[in-house]
């Protein structure tokens, strides 16, 4: 190979490379919804099973059954006794048809990780220091730090619903780690944590349009080991209709919500 | 959303068939969630309001009393999704209700859908994304 060719080879392979240091990382922002938020749900037509023609069938049922007079889900995060206990006496409570254990039915934010859950919808807002979760469930927020920023001892001492998070970009994937967490939420149905509670998170495209979370909980207090969840969101286009959320308000009606 | 049937192709049918039961702002624990009973009668009031809507119906008891039941619905965000707006029921109309009956055996209950007179049917819950 000649000199001059063999210099055009390396500035041609190096290219990518520099555009790839310098690259700007993807715009997350927009609207979302949530892709079988509460996991497979039970009694369903199977998978591609041949639907009815005429009528639907009537509802067998008007919402998950989340009282836990079925036991846990086997993926459920896996609690220590002491936690276990305090599930079970939560399950008591709602299985008698009380909500005094939930603070999203006194209109409260869920809380991190479940927000992330995102029930209802999800607007992502995004610059280059920070990226904002909306959830339109109880209409909560999260704000993620991209700017270099660390949790200061004054934010520790004083916990949240959503927590503090902290993220960075390595490659296309934000990466995020939220503490400073209120011990009254939950981590995902009614599984109740710790105050030493910690999230970890992958953020990406998946593939254009479809925003993946994966989540790594870590609470040495009330799990036996770190649970492992994957969320996905399919972004809203304004052709559908559906890429504004409405507000929730919730206080409005909450006298009367049973 | 206006749906009749019977010119309702398969693919919608499968839409509303699939489409997943959807969250309430809190746990449901108030109301048999598994269980679903049907209520005709005729609209009182229809709250549009966060954190659910509100239906006041009343209800004919079959020995010859009336009887004001009040049935919960999923917020205004989620029903717009689904088809309803703030005019979607009338007072005065007659409607259909299949609902979860309440713990406390009051009239009340956790809406799965409604059917109105025309046959057409506002559903609990938007299409499932995918």
């Amino acid at each position: 190979m000649k000199p001059l060719n063999a210099i055009a080879l390396v500035a041609t392979l190096s290219i990518p490379v520099v555009l790839h240091a310098q690259s700007t990382p993807p715009d997350f922002s927009g609207v979302y919804y949530p892709i079988n938020p509460f996991g497979p749900f039970r009694g369903g037509p199977a998978a591609g099973a041949r639907q009815p023609q005429g009528p639907p069938p009537k509802p067998t049922a008007s919402a998950p059954l989340s009282d836990g007079s079925r036991g846990r889900s086997p993926d459920a995060p896996a609690l220590t006794p002491e936690y276990m206990a305090k599930w079970q006496m939560i399950s008591k409570t709602r299985i008698a048809g009380s909500s005094e254990y939930d603070p999203t039915a006194k209109c409260l934010p869920p809380g991190m990780p479940a927000m992330m859950t995102m029930a209802y919808g999800m607007e992502v807002m995004q610059n280059k220091d920070k990226i904002t979760f909306f959830s339109e469930l109880n209409d909560a927020l999260r704000r993620v730090y991209l700017d270099g920023r660390k949790p200061s001892q004054k934010v520790l001492d004083d916990p949240t619903y959503a927590g503090y998070s902290t993220g960075h970009w390595e490659g296309d994937t934000l990466v995020v780690d939220t503490v400073a967490l209120r011990d009254v939420t939950f981590i995902e149905g009614f599984t109740p944590h710790s105050d030493s509670m910690t999230v970890h998170e992958r953020i990406r495209f998946k593939e254009p349009g479809l925003l993946e979370d994966k989540i790594t909980v870590t609470d040495p207090k009330a799990l036996t080991k770190p649970w492992e969840t994957v969320k996905t969101y399919r972004r809203a286009t304004r052709e559908s209709g559906t890429d504004e959320l409405r507000e929730f308000a919730c206080p409005e009606g909450l006298a009367e919500a049973k | 959303m206006r749906i009749h049937w019977a010119g309702c192709g398969a693919l919608l049918g499968a839409a509303l068939f699939l489409a997943p039961l959807a969250e309430a702002h809190h746990s449901n624990s108030a109301f048999y969630v598994d269980k679903v009973i049907t209520i005709k009668g005729v609209v009182k009031e229809f709250k549009w309001a966060n954190p659910h809507v509100w239906i006041i119906m009343t209800v004919d008891d079959g020995k010859g009393n009336k009887v004001d039941w009040k049935v919960e619905g999923r917020p205004p965000g989620i029903l717009g999704r689904a088809g309803w707006t703030p005019k979607s029921l009338q007072p005065g109309e007659t409607i259909t209700v299949d609902l979860s009956p309440a713990k406390d055996a009051t009239a009340s209950g956790l809406i799965a859908r409604v059917t109105k007179a025309d046959g057409s049917i506002l559903s609990n819950a938007p299409p499932p994304t995918e």
